[in-house]
């Protein structure tokens, strides 16, 4: 494809292949990167992806085909070595240390007695600010380097992230090949904006290798698109040549069929499942009221200061709040716990799945039922033969991958970890109203529709949703009614069944 | 159709806007975080001070202050160690072995009512190092076959206990025979106990460390996240064998000032430090899960808790109370001190 006098590519890679035992995980994988390229790699959870990145970021050694960086053959016996050559991965969860400052985080692989560090171990503070400065200037980020990383919010943290990155290579002038897997996948829109434009300033220093799960993002963002399926590169496309379903067919292998919900206003004799009046927490949120009503998505939209997880936590019982009230199911009252929201019908997906949704050390099926062991509960007792046939009919209904309920769920990849925690509430028999924090942060299309068809689903039985969306567009997709808020206030209520609001209206009252 | 806004009128309000929002949060936090902690350690003081001098109006007199410094340079000096100990999110019990191991050692090889060798200088030198060799043994022990610290040293708590009192034996108490040695912590120099001043420059020593060295910093990172540590190539094991040597023979330092102290040579020497130790570290805010805290907070704990000890003493507390008195004392200081540090679910482990 390029052309013969071309400088050598950035990154080289020629029939690259690695095996888990019987399981191969990438198969001859060739791909060329050119200096100021932005690649989007895409694919499903366990297409290949993260073993590719693996082996490009030192931490696997591939078992064939060869890896060339500048035009030099390599073979990288670990991470400091991908670092070298001017590889740096920011990984999907962060590896800040986020009791210290952002220059330390920066500098943490500057070899001692090179940087602020001397070798005999004592810290030149003022040596290592100005470094880490000058990382940031690089990635046009004017972050002050003395900043506790635990003060950081997630976009920011990002940026130290490539700022590390970039850091060794620039120190020794090569072109840095920045890979980032999955930046964005938890962020709020205007953060994915801000983290784009430093993306697009990356071209501008070296090349950039782009994992996303948000298939707009990559047409928008990337030059080029690489499929990943079954550990295969089915395609390596411009984006010019590429339109966003024809990315998911790709990816996923079948058609997409998010066929748009026919929506109907509120009927006006239906009554709320769950209603707040004038709720308040200090420092939070303001006179929040909403309305939740039987079969019908109810969400709600706003930044990441706009008070809306706690509201959404508060309805779970999993926060207080300082004043108002709320009604649940025809209960209502001046304090909730979890456990009576529980028991009242509500269910709640938090955002921060791995430590607040789910037991990673126990098996799937039994965090299935955990909290509401249904069928499978014989009085106090719980009957394994009974749980596992309950597990069984989750994994067919949710498309559980694996279908091994007997395996441990931090072993399951994060989009079926998600839908296990979907089926711990839709277990219950009295499935009142479900609340959704972010409950398709990370997923990729795939298990994201999945997800999306069961909400709809509970939705359709008679239950509440009330749904925290990453995305504008998640929300017109699926709700029925959609609250907006600002700083902590309801700044527009619109019943989709009436209203058509534009995605423009909706961003305008967010800000 | 979001993003076309974004980048047509994004680039220059919409986003500033939201980096400005960002910005005024981060500074805000952060000036909350340091003031906040440490004042109501220090709120926290002034209200004992002012309790007890209202109780006892010897509570305030210039010998009582010389007094209460001299009893908080030994717990100081432990818990300096103790403090990176815990910055590693690990824990050292061996803290009072230990002591008495360093404190047997040293006094069986100075001047004594035993008579024996007198190294002199030499008995410091080779009593720190028995301290050393228990840290630097608990210390591998705990990094290379991956037992918890807790065991390890509380393990190394009775080896060290053990040592003392093979040394001990069945003779005659070892007293001190070097009058210039003897009372010696408690002489005034500038002002200040001796042994007081021993502390302030283990204190100096421990936060120049934490502060400005690689064993310092890697302590905090290994205390936030070992699995980060070690993939950025970072001395793991190296910072952690050393922080339970440094801790080690900072607990023999105070060992063998105890000795003097005491006048005497007692396998028991460090008995009750842990409890001030400990504890110190976790008023101070200090957390027990590592990379959170720092040295002048638990220089501000042991200030409490010796304090508390002292007022409670000149306050007529009848000393069968008094422990009783204490611990129930301490069990409200670590809710309070704990009480910003509460998980959103109200998760404690």
């Amino acid at each position: 494809m390029s052309d013969v006098t071309a400088p050598p590519a950035v990154l080289h890679l020629d029939g690259v292949s690695k095996s888990f035992g019987s399981n191969r995980a990438v198969r001859g994988v060739s791909l060329s990167i050119q200096s100021g390229q932005v690649i989007g790699l895409i694919g499903e959870n366990g297409a290949g992806k993260s073993t590719l990145l693996k082996i490009l970021s030192g931490n696997y050694r591939h078992d064939e085909g060869t890896i060339a960086v500048n035009g030099q053959a390599v073979q990288f016996r670990g991470p400091a070595d991908a670092l070298r050559a001017g590889i740096g991965v920011v990984h999907q969860e962060q590896s800040l240390f986020t009791n210290l400052t952002i220059a330390e985080n920066i500098e943490v692989n500057t070899p001692i007695g090179r940087g602020g560090v001397n070798r005999l171990g004592l810290y030149n503070w003022r040596r290592l600010y100005a470094d880490a400065a000058k990382a940031l200037d690089l990635i046009g980020s004017h972050l002050d380097p003395k900043t506790r990383v635990s003060d950081l919010s997630f976009v920011d943290r990002q940026m130290v992230e490539i700022a590390r990155a970039i850091r060794v290579s620039a120190a020794s002038h090569t072109t840095p090949l920045v890979i980032l897997d999955e930046p964005t996948a938890i962020l709020e829109r205007t953060e994915t904006a801000i983290l784009e434009r430093e993306i697009s300033k990356l071209r501008d220093i070296g090349s950039v290798i782009f994992v996303s799960h948000r298939l707009d993002e990559v047409m928008r963002i990337c030059d080029r698109v690489v499929v990943m399926r079954d550990g295969e590169l089915i395609a390596d496309r411009p984006v010019d040549d590429v339109t966003e379903d024809e990315l998911f067919r790709l990816m996923v292998g079948r058609e997409t069929h998010a066929a748009l919900r026919s929506r109907r206003g509120i009927e006006p004799e239906s009554s709320p499942i769950i209603s707040t009046h004038d709720l308040s927490r200090a420092g939070e949120y303001t006179d929040v009221s909403i309305n939740a009503y039987p079969g019908r998505v109810l969400a709600i939209l706003g930044t990441s200061g706009s008070g809306r997880e706690s509201v959404a936590r508060a309805i779970f019982g999993a926060e207080g709040f300082d004043s108002g009230s709320f009604s649940i199911a025809g209960y209502s009252g001046r304090h909730l716990s979890i456990k009576k929201a529980v028991a009242l019908g509500v269910g709640y997906v938090p955002a921060e799945r791995k430590t607040e949704g789910m037991v990673g050390e126990m098996p799937a099926d039994q965090n299935i039922t955990l909290t509401h062991p249904g069928s499978a509960a014989l009085g106090p007792f719980e009957l394994p033969h009974r749980r596992r046939s309950l597990a069984r009919m989750w994994f067919e209904k949710l498309d559980i991958r694996p279908r091994e309920p007997e395996h441990m769920l931090q072993d399951f990849s994060g989009g079926n970890q998600q839908k296990v925690v979907l089926a711990k509430w839709l277990n219950s028999t009295h499935l009142k109203a479900l609340v959704l924090d972010h409950p398709l942060r990370g997923l990729d299309p795939g298990a994201a529709e999945t997800v999306n068809a069961q909400i709809r689903s509970a939705c359709d039985d008679g239950a509440a949703i009330i749904l925290i969306p990453d995305t504008i567009d998640e929300a017109l997709n699926i709700a029925d009614d959609i609250v907006v808020m600002r700083d902590g206030r309801i700044s527009g209520v619109f019943d989709l069944g009436h209203d058509n609001p534009a995605t423009l209206d909706l961003l305008e009252r967010m800000l | 159709m979001v993003n076309k806004v974004l980048s047509e009128q994004g680039a220059g309000g919409i986003t500033t806007t939201a980096i400005r929002i960002r910005e005024s949060g981060i500074e805000r936090r952060a000036r909350f975080r340091s003031l906040a902690e440490p004042l109501s350690l220090l709120v926290a003081l002034a209200v004992l001070i002012g309790v007890f001098s209202l109780l006892n109006e010897r509570f305030l007199t210039a010998s009582n202050v010389q007094n209460i410094l001299t009893q908080s340079a030994i717990p100081l000096i432990v818990a300096v160690g103790a403090t990176l100990v815990i910055l590693l999110g690990s824990i050292d019990l061996s803290v009072e072995g230990v002591m008495g191991a360093t404190g047997m050692t040293w006094i069986l090889l100075s001047a004594n009512s035993r008579g024996g060798v007198d190294l002199g200088p030499w008995a410091w030198v080779i009593a720190l190092g028995v301290a050393l060799l228990l840290g630097v043994a608990s210390g591998l022990i705990f990094t290379a076959l991956k037992v918890p610290s807790f065991i390890v040293t509380l393990g190394m708590w009775y080896v060290g206990l053990g040592i003392a009192t093979m040394l001990y034996g069945t003779d005659l108490l070892p007293r001190l025979e070097d009058e210039g040695l003897k009372g010696w912590t408690s002489r005034i120099s500038l002002g200040l106990p001796n042994s007081f001043w021993v502390a302030l420059l283990v204190i100096g020593l421990g936060i120049l460390v934490l502060r400005s060295t690689r064993i310092g910093r890697v302590t905090l990172a290994i205390g936030n996240s070992e699995t980060i540590v070690r993939s950025a190539g970072l001395p793991a094991f190296r910072v952690k064998v050393a922080v339970f040597a440094i801790a080690a023979v900072l607990s023999g330092l105070g060992g063998i000032l105890a000795t003097v102290q005491l006048d005497i040579g007692s396998p028991t020497v460090g008995s009750g430090v842990l409890f001030i130790v400990i504890p110190a570290v976790v008023i101070g805010g200090t957390h027990l899960s590592g990379g959170k805290g720092g040295i002048l907070r638990t220089v501000l704990g042991v200030f409490l808790l010796t304090i508390l000890n002292n007022g409670l003493i000149l306050s007529g507390v009848e000393s069968s109370y008094q422990s009783a008195v204490t611990g129930a004392i301490l069990v409200a200081a670590i809710v309070f001190a704990a009480w910003s540090q509460r998980d959103r679910l109200r998760v404690a482990k």
